[in-house]
């Protein structure tokens, strides 16, 4: 599917100018409500190293306008970690950059899919450097009113094991392959 | 201005946040993100598809949760100058944001939790409106303020 060109007005980052922008190429692979078992779960596709300007990037998409947050200098003398603040829903970011196309959770990236609620914990900033892990487990699996909703719960961890974020991402999905296929090829 | 757990009182209001969801902002949320959905980005697609019923674009959930964040951080600091910090966001999103809309998220200490010296925090009930005055999100938001 062709992906809008003025998009790449937006490409600030080196993760961006390396991420596929077309969610539909390998659709076919990603993981659907009616496949998903819970309590399954592994790693994600790519580890996600920290940088100032994938903070600074999503801080400004958010309409941020603190210097903390928006001003590497700034926040080089006066943030409380010497760097750039992170908005605390930049885990975002990192799980989509992670998961990648194939395997648990891929789900996330369903044409069709529907975002009824999420729940995300911080535990501590972020820092530079940093290379991220993300655990993906499959937490819950229902029907609500008919309608059929996962729920992952990621973990986010430094290169120490430390825990930085949680995330219980929960979306209502097209049930199974032939109902994904029918928004695919909309 | 500091605000302290002790001084913080439940009703108090925190300023609202404007933010415009018009489909470049919705073009660079999705970039940020890397949410790159065709619901959100491509218009043919979303008439065909109508994912939510309508024939349009419409914003990140993920995008309406951070509009929602953003009025307990940008009140009191990501991390506050006097040791704040945010512990979670737990969000609803009851309507979806159509590309074009402007919305207000605006927020009230609802709880003050007192777990100690060091340790209280409160909890932020924040809600988000479209510009028909519609609730678009809503969610409760963890903070950590200084004693």
């Amino acid at each position: 599917m062709p992906v809008p060109g003025r998009l790449d007005r937006y490409i600030e980052t080196e993760k961006q100018r390396h991420f596929s922008r077309d969610f539909m190429i390998g659709w076919e692979a990603y993981e659907t409500w009616d496949e998903a078992t819970v309590g399954q779960s592994g790693p994600g596709q790519r580890t996600f190293e920290i940088t100032e300007e994938d903070i600074l990037h999503y801080n400004r998409a958010c309409g941020e306008t603190d210097p903390l947050m928006v001003d590497p200098a700034f926040a080089r003398k006066h943030s409380p970690t010497g760097e750039l603040l992170q908005h605390p829903i930049f885990v975002t970011t990192i799980a989509f950059y992670s998961l990648g196309e194939k395997g648990i959770g891929t789900w996330i990236r369903t044409p069709g899919a529907r975002n009824p609620q999420q729940r995300i914990e911080i535990s501590e900033p972020f820092r530079y450097g940093e290379i991220i892990s993300t655990t993906v487990t499959t937490a819950d699996k229902f029907t609500q009113r008919g309608k059929p909703y996962l729920q992952m719960l990621l973990d986010f961890r430094n290169e120490r094991g430390v825990l930085k974020a949680r995330w219980w991402c929960s979306l209502i999905l097209p049930a199974t392959r032939a109902d994904v296929a029918r928004f695919a090829n909309a | 201005m500091p605000i302290t757990f002790e001084e913080i009182q439940t009703g108090h209001s925190l300023p609202p946040v404007v933010q415009s969801y018009a489909q470049p902002a919705i073009d660079h949320y999705a970039l940020a993100s890397l949410d790159m959905n065709p619901v959100h980005t491509n218009e043919e697609w979303a008439a065909r598809a109508k994912v939510f019923g309508i024939p349009e674009t419409v914003g990140h959930g993920m995008m309406t949760m951070s509009t929602l964040a953003s009025v307990v951080t940008r009140a009191w600091g990501v991390i506050g100058k006097d040791g704040g910090s945010i512990r979670f966001v737990d969000a609803k999103f009851t309507k979806p944001v159509k590309a074009g809309e402007t919305v207000t998220a605006t927020g009230k200490i609802k709880q003050k939790h007192y777990h100690g010296p060091g340790k209280n925090w409160v909890q932020v009930a924040v809600e988000a409106r479209d510009s028909a005055g519609d609730l678009i999100g809503l969610a409760e938001v963890g903070y950590n303020l200084p004693d």
